[in-house]
């Protein structure tokens, strides 16, 4: 490795030693309090910085406001602590810091550090944010998210393959952002429609065009002009949809449902799907000439099984987003890296929040176990069908599909209505509905005026 | 002893351990006269960590 300017702000003189002895061999300078580190950060110019989070008794938390002069320094800033005070660690984060280094930890070594920092430095500067954005430190998953972000700008289509979970719609709404496409990020789940409905979700269609089609309705391929049309579960879709999808996403043109006025759309394809393609295409499942179309690059974000590092991280960076704080014993550390997560960053976010509600003070193996099972019990319903919840199938079950299907249009309107002042014409508009649809639902839940 | 001054012990122990478990760790492959230097502060870190049990007791 290249030599590091490194500084070190530590006032435990043994701390200060141990550091300085595994840091041998780079360019090191020593602080034993913030303001010397203040005026070191702010003359010199450094690779990493290391801040001990506790600088002595009068100021215990004075090595959290050198993070912001650190980092935006352009130092990768690194927060040490001989105990992880997940509130503290969350707050430092936030101001601006890169990495976190456990004093005194059996698993963790500077040695990991230095090397998470080189391949910090590896990435050009846009994507170090998205990175951080990701929270990922597998170096394959880093190294799928900045070839697909090299492409971010361009027109080719992009296909995203992995396991439900993994983060294929965020990957797709940030090569969106980093496109420099004026047009909006339409997502459309292929596999939550029949075949007609996706037609009429996609393509739009006129008014008449169909039993129960009152008004006409801009389909989806022009809601996305000028934008991205992101496509998940695209394994899903019939050959005959692929067909004229395929016609559409070439000529730039298609037809709505019942119409003979060409519509034009100029949009970017995103694809994303848990299935093999290629597989597909050879059991006469998938249009080889539609998968050459969708597939200019292809992206697979692993399993999160595969990137078992990643599980701490994550967790504190949704503990960090829901503002909530749990802090973890050492044996539920271990248990967390070696959990096989079947429902991936969905079943970690489940655990999460299941953690949020009901832990408190530290988690052990021992509790952590009962939250794994209940976020795994849940995680597969969301994962075979993410366009139907838990509780919006038991409630299919309990009182039948058309009372469910009403209870979830009455509860969609009453929030619309509720979100625009009661403007009906709005909720038509937003909710694109038929104003037969509003005034039954109106009626069904006594809101009807007379 | 109070709460405050129980979390300080908790803290100072906590930190105080974990330079000297790292410092044992590097004992190994020091030469002499980095093995005194260590040992040296390990001593001060250890009396400091007892002056800091003894002003609780």
């Amino acid at each position: 490795m290249k030599k590091l300017s490194i500084l070190l702000v530590e006032d435990d003189p043994l701390a200060r030693k141990v550091l300085e002895t595994e840091l041998k061999g780079h360019a090191l300078q020593s602080a034993a309090d913030a303001a010397a580190g203040l005026a070191k950060i702010n003359t010199g110019k450094f690779d990493l910085v290391f801040l001990d989070l506790d600088l002595g008794a009068k100021d215990p938390l004075a090595g959290l406001r050198l993070i912001a002069p650190a980092a935006s320094a352009g130092a990768y800033t690194v927060i040490m602590s001989g105990h992880d005070e997940e509130e503290i660690v969350s707050r430092a984060y936030e101001l601006g810091c890169h990495d976190f280094y456990s004093k005194g930890s059996e698993t963790e070594s500077v040695a990991q550090v230095l090397t998470r920092f080189d391949r910090h430095r590896a990435l050009p500067e846009d994507e170090q944010v998205f990175t951080n954005r990701f929270v990922t430190q597998d170096p394959a998953t880093q190294t799928a998210i900045a070839e697909a972000l090299k492409f971010a700008a361009s027109d080719l289509p992009i296909l995203i393959l992995g396991p439900s979970g993994t983060g294929k719609t965020m990957l797709a709404r940030v090569l969106h952002e980093r496109s420099g496409r004026k047009g909006p990020f339409v997502a459309v789940n292929c596999a939550a429609y029949q075949e007609d409905l996706l037609e009429a979700e996609l393509f739009g269609y006129r008014k008449g065009a169909f039993t129960g089609a009152d008004d006409s309705r801009r389909g989806r391929l022009l809601e996305a002009d000028g934008g991205t049309l992101f496509l998940d579960e695209i394994g899903s879709m019939s050959l005959a949809m692929q067909t004229k999808l395929l016609k559409a996403i070439e000529e730039k043109i298609f037809y709505p449902l019942g119409s003979d006025k060409p519509e034009g759309s100029s949009f970017r394809v995103v694809s994303a799907t848990l299935e093999d393609l290629p597989e597909l295409v050879r059991a006469g499942k998938l249009r080889f000439d539609f998968f050459q179309r969708i597939h200019g690059l292809t992206v697979t974000l692993r399993a999160l099984r595969e990137r078992p590092d990643d599980a701490l991280p994550l967790i504190a960076h949704f503990m960090r987003a829901g503002g909530r704080r749990v802090i973890f014993a050492d044996d539920a550390k271990a248990r967390l890296r070696a959990h096989g997560w079947p429902g991936n960053v969905r079943e970690l976010k489940r655990l999460v929040e299941l953690l949020a509600a009901g832990a408190e003070g530290m988690v052990t193996a021992a509790t952590l176990g009962r939250y794994l099972g209940e976020a795994r019990a849940k995680a597969p319903a969301a994962e075979e069908d993410p366009a139907l919840t838990e509780s919006q199938y038991r409630k299919a079950v309990s009182q039948g599909l058309s009372a469910a299907v009403d209870g979830l249009v009455d509860a969609a309107i009453a929030r619309c209505l509720a979100e625009n002042g009661g403007k009906k014409t709005k909720a038509l508009k937003t909710l694109k509905i038929s104003t037969r649809m509003l005034y039954a639902s109106l009626e069904r839940t006594g809101k009807k005026s007379p | 002893m109070n709460d405050a001054a129980l979390s300080k012990l908790i803290h100072d122990v906590n930190s105080k351990c974990a330079s000297l478990k790292s410092a044992a760790a590097l004992l190994r492959g020091a030469d002499e006269k980095e093995r005194a230097e260590f040992l040296k502060l390990m001593k001060e870190q250890a009396r400091s960590l007892l002056e800091a049990l003894d002003g609780c007791a």
